[in-house]
């Protein structure tokens, strides 16, 4: 057998060296693997205790008004977290009162000072957790903390940021979440619509007005939709205005068709069934079934023949809507079509509309 | 070059290549811990938020000669906990009772769909509505392969996103929930994965997971730890950088019309699951398109994986074989201009530690024990260089459990632990060589032009109550 020289030497040094490294640090992986399952399983169970203790005191100190302060059980400040988490599902599910009197607990606890060490966490979950409650405490010392967290990356966290920003003053809030709003995409939009619903939208409206009228016209589309669900008529508005300015820019116009809500206004928007964007066709076949009246089948048959399946869709399920299911009209109206894509179409929606 | 030169050389390439990959490895393990803690601390926050906001999904479902598990699949689907989705099945031209099962459990009647055909498939034969559930629908088209099935089932979606997976996979109920929260958080997002798990061993009943429990099939088993280094250590990596050049077959969701634009699945692909992918990188790159493919590290499905040698091998070929003209077709976005992190970091890793691995493995392997055999390499460096590779081997093994304790604990028990820990050693004597085998030779196949064999994969389905 020929021996191992210098280089040789190097190379075989190196694999052992590997090899002993990779056995050691599997064996360690394996051991760290196995103490966190240990860890874990302890922290639950700690989870469940205080969660059997916390529970029934969170519920009574929520809906009954004490005289005397209870007497509370003792809690290790580590345990904190775990009665935060259950202290804030609470706070989700009452109003008024039990609000007040469940803050006053909070104070008593000290989960306000937990709540503002957990701050500086950088775990996502426990900063969301300190959030909460800050916000269901409705602290305004802690505004500037929260307001810094507006701008966080993570869409969750400056989400929840924001909601304990409208609890603790929703008025003051409003302009840092207007802004927030035109720049992030990734905000929950619809859970933002309820959070402002809930805040009130007379809080809202004004900002949200004048923050889409100054808008560059691509950064509007997108908050239409949501505009709608926090205030339809103000959105209404905003889509009039916008249609009037910016006629010619297709993604926008889509987008407002949809959330215009006055018949009075449909005369002024049948010439967008030649634009040239299917996104405006459709979504103009769908305004039409959803405002209009007889006088738009002639349009809405034009736009059975549309050569974008979507638009033949919308336009049939509009005609159905203005014309009914009776048998007859149908019949009539089938009469009226000549191209094969509209026949088709009026089968394929009146065939849904049967079997719906 | 004299001999011991050329020895020289081969060993410092193998030790090399072993180590590198296995630093690589390390590191997507470590940005995957990181985006695991990040992620599991956001869970329960993000399902509140975003519980009463849910993105409409058509659940795209091919199926071929699936008679005997068809009904219970698709009864599965239609409990999963979502708002608001619709099933489309897509009979791929069974010659078994596929149809008639569905005809006869869901009560179809003809629809007179305006089916419009964006992706040119086989001829659709018929669309059926059911009368019992108002969102599922079937299409019966002819034989024309997995792919083109999707792409018929893609025609008829009505939905923004749509999910594509195996009609004999089991879902988590939670599953459309979870996939679809990157797609609410990131306008960007054209593709989603989510982990795949092996069901050999476990319980099902009434389409949901009862009781989880290793297999006992020893081959199955091994193919948990392999399915969780490859899941939870490459995967999540991968994603976290936008490098992931896979989304499983099993399980994807995908944003409709980006799919449509690139022309959907390739119908002639083998591995049409990480062809698209691959695709949608390069074209969406050559277009200068924002865009993120992601994947999130919850089990979302769970999937029934080979027991035997024969089948086993069939499918690493094919899987292999898929890589390899995924890879070739897509070629130009190597190194391409504004392709990112696919393009540059993660196409790379494909062609060199995916694609060429098995001939290091095996290759460096033989030239060792030959080199050994014939005298002119010393037990010492033979066996150096045999320890190297097996401790890095079980030490990817080993992260990739801690990751999933860090996680999910998808296996409740201790003793779960340590008898995967035991996989992780034992796999590295035999069947990390024998896969390494069956990939070789796909790539040989590959190169030499041979046609694939398909085979059948052989489903035992013992784990549905």
């Amino acid at each position: 057998m020929v021996g191992v020289h210098t280089g040789p030497v190097l190379i075989v040094t190196l694999a052992w060296r590997s090899a002993e490294f990779a056995a050691a640090s599997s064996v360690l992986l394996l051991l760290v693997a196995l103490a966190i399952r240990q860890y874990l399983r302890h922290e639950e169970r700690v989870r469940i205790r205080i969660v059997k203790i916390w529970r029934p005191l969170l519920t009574r100190a929520a809906i009954e008004e004490q005289e005397e302060p209870p007497t509370l059980p003792r809690l290790l400040a580590r345990h904190r977290p775990f009665l935060m988490d259950e202290w804030n599902a609470l706070q989700d599910a009452v109003r008024g009162g039990p609000v007040e009197r469940l803050n006053a607990l909070a104070l008593r606890l000290g989960l306000d000072v937990e709540a503002r060490k957990l701050m500086n966490s950088r775990h996502v979950g426990r900063l969301i957790l300190a959030i909460r409650a800050l916000g269901h405490l409705r602290d305004p010392g802690a505004w500037s903390v929260l307001e810094g967290q507006l701008a966080a990356p993570n869409a969750l966290v400056s989400f929840y940021a924001a909601a304990a920003l409208v609890q603790i003053d929703a008025q003051r809030a409003m302009p840092g979440i207007m802004s927030q709003l035109a720049e992030r995409e990734s905000w929950p939009g619809e859970a933002m619509a309820r959070l402002i619903v809930d805040a009130g939208t007379q809080v809202a409206s004004e900002p949200i007005r004048a923050m889409m009228l100054s808008l560059p016209p691509t950064k509007v589309p997108p908050l239409l939709p949501w505009l709608a669900r926090v205030d339809s008529i103000v959105a209404n508005e905003v889509a009039v205005e916008l249609l009037r300015r910016h006629g010619d820019d297709a993604h926008l116009v889509a987008a407002a068709l949809l959330v215009v809500l006055e018949p009075q206004e449909l005369p002024g928007l049948l010439h967008f069934a030649t634009s040239a964007d299917a996104d405006v066709r459709k979504n103009l076949a769908q305004t039409l079934g959803r405002l209009g009246g007889p006088a738009e089948t002639g349009l809405l048959i034009e736009l059975m023949c549309d050569r974008i399946w979507w638009v033949r869709y919308h336009a049939g399920q509009s005609l159905l809507k203005l014309l009914g299911t009776d048998r007859l009209t149908l019949e009539a109206l089938r009469a009226q079509l000549t191209d094969p894509y509209a026949l088709d179409m009026l089968e394929h929606v009146r065939a849904e509309r049967a079997t719906a | 070059m004299s001999l011991h030169a050329v020895l020289e050389s081969v060993q410092w390439l193998f030790l090399a290549y072993f180590v590198l990959l296995d630093l690589i490895y390390l590191a997507l393990s470590g940005v995957a811990l990181f985006g695991l803690r990040r992620y599991m601390g956001g869970v329960s926050a993000a399902e509140r938020v975003y519980s009463h906001l849910q993105m409409p999904v058509s659940l795209v479902v091919p199926a071929y000669n699936e008679g005997a598990t068809i009904a219970t699949s698709i009864r599965a689907l239609l409990q999963l906990r979502y708002q608001h989705f619709e099933v489309i099945v897509v009979n791929d031209g069974s010659k078994d009772e596929t149809l008639a099962v569905l005809q006869k459990e869901f009560e179809l009647h003809p629809f007179p769909e305006a089916y419009r055909v964006q992706i040119r498939t086989q001829p659709v034969r018929g669309i059926y509505r059911s009368l019992k559930h108002p969102n599922l629908r079937v299409i019966d088209k002819e034989n024309g392969g997995k792919a083109d099935t999707i792409n018929a089932g893609i025609n008829a979606a009505r939905y923004p996103l749509f999910y594509a997976g195996d009609a004999d996979s089991v879902l988590e109920p939670h599953s459309l929930a979870r996939v679809v929260r990157p797609f609410l958080e990131d306008p960007y997002m054209v593709a989603c994965g989510g982990t795949v798990r092996i069901i050999n061993g476990c319980t099902v009943r009434g389409g949901v997971i009862e009781q989880v429990r290793l297999p006992r099939n020893p081959l199955a088993l091994v193919q948990v730890v392999e399915y969780l280094r490859a899941f939870l250590g490459g995967r999540i990596g991968w994603s976290a950088i936008n490098g992931m050049l896979i989304v499983s077959g099993a399980f994807g969701v995908f944003h409709r019309e980006t799919v449509v634009a690139v022309d959907g699945f390739r119908a002639e692909a083998i591995g049409e699951d990480m062809e698209l992918i691959v695709r949608l990188h390069r074209k969406l790159s050559e277009q200068g398109r924002r865009y993120r493919i992601a994947f999130i590290p919850d089990p979302v499905c769970w999937t029934e994986v080979p027991e035997d040698l024969g089948t086993l091998g069939r499918q690493r070929r094919r899987w292999h074989r898929g890589l390899a003209e995924s890879l070739w077709s897509n070629r130009s976005l190597c190194f391409a201009k504004h392709s990112g992190t696919a393009g540059w970091l993660a196409f790379p890793y494909f062609v060199l530690f995916e694609l060429l691995s098995p001939v290091i493995e095996i290759g460096g392997l033989l030239f060792m024990g030959l080199a050994f055999a014939l005298g002119i390499m010393s037990s010492t460096s033979f066996l150096a260089f045999l320890a190297a590779a097996f401790a890095l081997g079980v030490m990817l093994s080993t992260t990739a459990l801690l990751l999933e304790e860090l996680s999910f604990h998808t296996y409740p028990k201790a003793r779960h632990l340590s008898v995967l820990f035991a996989v992780a050693v034992v796999e590295n004597f035999g069947y990390r060589q024998i896969t390494s085998f069956w990939r070789l030779q796909a790539l040989i196949g590959w190169l030499a032009g041979r046609r694939i064999e398909w085979g059948v994969m052989k489903r035992k389905a013992d784990w549905q109550q």
